[in-house]
């Protein structure tokens, strides 16, 4: 269990007062990844519109993969297609993937998509741009964001500046930083000037579901165990029971017809 | 031989060719589905990717929880007066298994590789603990029912060597049947977030796997009585009141786990102030369970083919709409998504289980599945008798 509460190398910093919703961290990611903007693996939460005429206001952020500490998607993952690496990033391996979708299911934040148009299709789900980070460059999305609303770097560092804006600007920030507690805490860090659940960000618990399930999947092999050799014990139990019961009876008309014998003479 | 089988389908019930019409336009509509992807011929969605075939499979799995329950109380617990029921109880289960098998490669986006389940498992996934449970026990059922189907023929001599490994094979079906019973309740242990609190409980494996019981042991019963309609075969009544005897304790058992779980977890709030979530609950509970335990709990009803069928199939709603309830009606989505099936997810779940009744039928019209067969009216099956053992022996 060790690895899933390692802290992630690398962290997002995403501040919601600074996206201007224009959407280019979506083209970058479509662009990157090849694929088309309809399963892009960014894309933007809001708040509607707030507010009354003339003072109305509408809050936006970019939203992709939270990369979980312990992720709940590679604890569900039936064929070990979903992992989380050395470095914090949830991985994808799209070879191995068979398709069930319970990742979709399984993660609180509602991020894994589907291609459902294809005949093939595989998961949608952001890896960091994790062959981009190999060759020293940013993220597609942190590295397009013209308002630097997406910024990316050292997890440590990401936090501590978390942090510095909403305890310097109370007055701008909620005073949360969503990611670093929610599922068990996530690379993936947000700081809002409304409150998260107006952008319709979902309420995560500190504990990652994934260890209720491991409390449950973990147990199973001794389950197993302790029943084979229960019905095996009930089986042989009753068995014997029976036997006993069998001979006695035998045995008690044995008798009885020896008397009746014995009588007779 | 052709003359015989024209004979055959004449004398097949009616309904026996609408079904193998829907199967056919279901398995149409099913390679369709493989051919479009899952996007044209589905309403899954990003909120909802699993829809009415996760329901059914979990249905399925329940209803077909008789046989591992008849298997336990027949072969572990030597109750030898329920062993006619096992042949037709294992028949239905090997069929419900199949079903499932087939709709979840409907259903697996990437079918052309579901052996990676085997290639590359996590353990840490409660869907690979089922997956896994259900293929090897899936390979016992047929193992049990190999009897039945062997009786008649040239490879009786088996008869011998299977019967010789039928206790220690049996204790590890059984053991498989619990274990994924229980895991298809574990696989929504890590949905705390989506599954509404009136289901969602760590205890949800417990859950499954007992009214898993309740709902196998009341399948046989209603099958034996929709049997004895149909063919005139079927099992005694006595057969099924011992059956059913068990009926009561086991969903009284399940009440209390369902109730002190909520007074646990502290959500008894929600059980009349949900509105729609509270009406499916006391729904599932009241019929599935409150009603059948007064019912059961009458020897007059667990005597009497009509009222036990009635009783059964009310235990039966009951755990379909739990199943229904814990994939579908109680799941939330953060943007408040609904979703309503496809046709063609509706067609192709259709004309599985439609494929699956014929199977049923026509191996319960050829093969030695009833061993007690009751007098009960010159049916046409019975008249035409004597050429049916012709063809078996064939």
């Amino acid at each position: 269990m060790a690895e899933h509460s390692k802290s992630p190398r690398y962290g997002f910093l995403i501040d919601a007062s600074l996206c201007i919703d224009c959407r280019s961290c979506m083209v970058a990611c479509s662009v990157e990844n090849k694929v088309s903007m309809d399963s892009t693996r960014i894309w933007i939460k809001e708040t509607g519109i707030t507010g009354n005429y003339p003072d109305l206001k509408r809050f936006t952020a970019p939203y992709h993969c939270m990369h979980c500490k312990d992720p709940s998607c590679v604890s569900a993952c039936t064929v070990s297609a979903l992992t989380r690496t050395d470095d914090g990033i949830v991985a994808y391996n799209k070879d191995i993937c068979i398709g069930c979708r319970y990742c979709m299911y399984a993660c609180p934040f509602e991020v894994p998509n589907y291609e459902w148009d294809e005949r093939f299709p595989l998961v949608v789900k952001c890896d960091m741009c994790f062959s981009r980070l190999e060759e020293g460059q940013q993220p597609a999305c942190a590295a397009t964001c013209p308002t630097n609303a997406i910024r990316f770097g050292r997890y440590e560092t990401m936090l501590a500046e978390a942090h510095r804006l909403i305890t310097e600007h109370p007055d701008k920030y909620v005073q949360h930083v969503y990611g670093e507690t929610e599922n068990g805490g996530t690379a993936t860090l947000y700081i809002s000037p409304v409150p998260f659940e107006e952008l319709g960000f979902p309420e995560a618990g500190t504990t990652s579901p994934a260890y209720s399930n491991r409390l449950v999947t973990e147990g199973t092999p001794m389950v197993a165990g302790a029943m084979l050799v229960g019905l095996s014990g009930t089986y042989l139990t009753i068995k014997h029971l029976k036997e006993e019961a069998a001979k006695e009876r035998q045995e008690a008309e044995q008798t009885k017809a020896s008397h009746t014998e014995e009588d007779g003479k | 031989m052709f003359r015989k089988l024209l004979h055959e389908l004449r004398t097949m019930p009616k309904f026996v060719y609408l079904l193998v019409a829907l199967t056919a336009f279901g398995l149409t509509v099913g390679v369709y589905r493989m051919y479009a992807g899952l996007g044209a011929t589905t309403n899954l969605s990003k909120e909802f990717p699993w829809g009415i075939w996760i329901s059914f499979d979990l249905a399925t799995v329940a209803l077909s929880g008789g046989a591992f329950t008849l298997a336990a109380l027949v072969y572990v617990f030597q109750f030898e007066a329920l062993h006619p029921a096992v042949r037709p109880t294992v028949l239905a289960g090997l069929l419900g298994y199949s079903s499932v098998l087939v709709i979840l490669l409907f259903d697996l986006g990437r079918w052309d590789r579901f052996y990676n389940v085997f290639a590359h498992p996590n353990f840490s996934s409660a869907l690979l603990e089922v997956s896994w449970c259900i293929a090897a026990y899936s390979t016992i059922l047929f193992y049990e029912l190999s009897p039945v189907l062997l009786e008649k023929s040239r490879w009786k001599w088996m008869l011998n060597v299977i019967k010789k490994y039928t206790i220690p094979i049996v204790i590890v079906g059984v053991t498989l049947s619990t274990m994924h019973q229980s895991s298809l309740g574990t696989m929504f242990v890590i949905m705390s977030p989506r599954l509404h609190p009136l289901w969602y409980s760590m205890l949800l494996p417990v859950f499954f796997l007992v009214s898993s019981f309740a709902a196998g042991i009341s399948m046989i019963i209603a099958g034996a009585t929709v049997s004895y309609w149909l063919f005139g075969r079927s099992l005694k009544r006595k057969t099924l009141a011992t059956l059913s005897w068990f009926l009561p304790w086991i969903l009284a058992f399940y009440l209390v786990l369902k109730f002190g779980e909520l007074v646990i977890a502290n959500e008894t709030g929600g059980l009349l102030s949900s509105g729609r979530y509270s009406t499916l609950f006391w729904t599932e509970l009241v019929v599935g369970a409150i009603i059948p335990i007064i019912l059961f709990a009458y020897e007059r009803v667990r005597y009497n083919r009509l009222a036990s069928m009635l009783g059964a199939f009310l235990v039966m709603g009951g755990v379909i709409l739990n199943r229904f309830d814990v994939t579908w009606f109680a799941m939330k989505s953060v943007s408040h998504q609904t979703y309503t099936p496809h046709w063609m997810e509706v067609a192709i779940l259709v004309g599985v289980v439609s494929g699956l009744i014929t199977v049923y039928t026509l191996v319960a019209r050829y093969f030695p599945v009833y061993e007690e067969t009751i007098a009960y009216k010159p049916s046409p099956r019975e008249i035409i008798q004597p050429e049916d053992a012709r063809l078996v022996s064939v």
